[in-house]
């Protein structure tokens, strides 16, 4: 539930849902179903108004903002429909700050950050600033950046949203294929029938309210 | 500040007497009145002096003095210049009727291109240069010092008038008894101690300070709403940069700490930009309201503003822009992640 002036946004209702380890898993919706709220509450970013989310078992209630942060830090990664990549930075940079933030050396730390951007296809844009790069390349930076600290769970809002048709695709097997690498778990939320298509688990939500879709 | 009374330095020693302090007024002592103040009780010496701003350069009017000429009986050099020595190769005037001898100061010797035995024109009258001072004072750096004799004839055409004694008391302790004396035995003399000198100037000196402080607080407070508003607009653009590092883990103190950075270092430039444009201002002004060419500020910038001035209006400068970050910095710290998220897209 949040505010939006004047008005209370029951976002989310109602919802009970387990993402088991490894999976990936879709959750497909019209905008304003409370696919993007959804997502802060699983990352943490954000605090149920009632009912409780619980991380590898355990209740983040009760969790300080200190340890949420270091959660989030350290055990998910975000994917952003904007790429949400820091504009001052160049795409190196960007992959590195997890990993700074992290207090990873700074030798590991750049070692660590081309080998993910050469695993997303990007090992002549190391030095390129979000400006000088295409949304697919923002987009493949941003996966990298979130993969940065071996994270056990992937939030993808909408990767595909701001993408051509054929870059969206690049950009899902790309996903697809990375964490399946990495054996990270996946959430996405997405439009993208394509994208759906491709999950293990596939979850449908309107005005708040969550079903899984068994292809029936 | 006090360049005129500043003890050892310049014109007139501390624990000496001065007698018609004010020849920037126009006053006038007759010669008659040096034996008189010798004869006073407690007097070890007394010294008379004749000094005469000049107002004019070349026809052009000013509104502070440029040049200062300074008579003093030859021998008696150090009640006005204190340990002050000459450059290389320079004498004091012998003081020998019929030479008509001067010691200048150093800015005098640059902008007129002056030396040892060059000739410099004061008064229609062709005088030698027999030695440059060796000196950074502002005062000395502009004065002719020539004997007392020499100036009188100069400036009055005749040897009867003077403007200033410097009385120096037979031991410490007993100014104020010398100067009361002199004014009792005295009559139509006043007789400054040094302590009175500093009441004469401090006034003037507060008022100034007072000015300059509230004049820089009022700045200051402009300063700082200015990078509070610089920063808050910086912060207010770039929410979504803030949300998204506090996202992916940034603790909130390296948030706040990046705002502060930020802040500190338009104090840092700004300040730099400051010293550099008011240096530039202070030169300007200076020469205008002198006529010495600004060529010669630029290379005595240093005694104009002083490195410890400049050091001290950055350091104040970073103080206040630090603190302007700090609302800024609390606002971009606390953002709610998800709403900023949510709106941004």
């Amino acid at each position: 539930m949040y505010r939006l002036g004047a008005s209370v946004i029951v976002a989310v209702n109602k919802v009970s849902l387990e993402i088991k380890e490894t999976t990936f898993v879709s959750i497909a919706g019209p905008s304003g179903s409370g696919k993007t709220t959804l997502l802060n509450l699983i990352g943490l970013n954000d605090h149920p108004t009632s009912g409780k989310v619980f991380f590898k078992n355990e209740d983040t209630s009760l969790l300080s903002d200190r340890e949420r942060r270091e959660i989030r830090l350290r055990n998910i990664g975000f994917v952003f429909q904007t790429f949400n990549l820091l504009p001052t930075l160049t795409a190196l940079e960007n992959v590195e700050l997890p990993l700074a933030l992290a207090k990873i050396p700074p030798k590991p730390q750049r070692e660590k950050a081309i080998q993910l951007l050469e695993a997303v296809g990007l090992t002549g844009r190391l030095q390129h600033r979000p400006k000088e790069l295409s949304t697919g390349e923002m987009q493949r930076v941003a996966i990298a950046r979130a993969l940065a600290n071996n994270p056990f769970l992937i939030l993808a809002d909408e990767p595909t949203g701001e993408l051509d048709s054929e870059t969206g695709c690049e950009i899902t097997k790309l996903l697809l294929s990375l964490c399946k690498k990495h054996k990270t778990t996946v959430v996405v939320a997405t439009h993208d029938e394509r994208v759906a298509k491709a999950s293990d688990v596939k979850y449908s939500m309107r005005d708040g309210m969550i079903m899984q879709d068994v292809g029936l | 500040m006090n360049i005129f009374f500043s003890g050892d330095v310049v014109v007139v020693a501390e624990g000496t007497i001065v007698i018609q302090a004010f020849p920037v007024m126009g006053g006038n002592l007759p010669v008659s009145a040096i034996e008189k103040v010798q004869q006073v009780n407690g007097v070890r010496t007394a010294v008379p002096m004749l000094v005469r701003f000049s107002y004019q350069v070349e026809d052009v009017i000013q509104l502070v003095p440029t040049n200062v000429s300074i008579g003093i009986p030859p021998g008696n050099w150090s009640v006005l210049v204190g340990h002050t020595l000459l450059k290389p190769g320079g004498n004091w005037p012998s003081g020998n009727p019929g030479k008509e001898e001067v010691v200048v100061g150093p800015s005098l010797a640059v902008q007129y291109d002056l030396a040892v035995s060059s000739k410099v024109k004061v008064e229609n009258a062709n005088l030698t240069v027999v030695g440059i001072l060796d000196t950074r004072s502002a005062l000395l750096s502009r004065s002719i010092i020539l004997p007392l004799e020499l100036a009188q004839r100069l400036y009055y055409g005749h040897t009867m008038w003077i403007n200033m004694i410097v009385a120096g008391p037979e031991e410490e302790g007993i100014q104020e008894q010398v100067a009361n004396r002199i004014e009792e035995e005295i009559e139509g003399l006043e007789a400054l101690t040094t302590h009175e000198r500093h009441e004469i100037i401090e006034p003037l000196l507060h008022d100034v300070e007072t000015w300059t402080l509230g004049l820089s607080s009022v700045l200051y407070l402009l300063s700082m709403i200015l990078v509070t508003t610089v920063a808050m607009m910086n912060v207010s653009e770039r929410r979504r940069d803030f949300a998204t590092l506090a996202a992916i883990g940034a603790p909130k103190s390296a948030i706040f700490r990046m705002i502060i950075t930020e802040a500190t270092l338009i104090g840092l430039l700004g300040g730099l930009a400051g010293i550099l444009l008011g240096s530039i201002a202070a030169i300007l002004i200076a020469s205008f309201y002198t006529n010495i060419p600004l060529s010669m500020f630029f290379f005595d910038l240093f005694n104009i503003v002083s490195p410890l001035f400049m050091i001290k209006i950055l350091a104040s400068t970073v103080a206040v822009s630090c603190v302007a970050g700090v609302i800024p910095a609390i606002a971009a710290s606390r953002m709610n992640i998800s709403e900023v998220l949510r709106s941004e897209y």
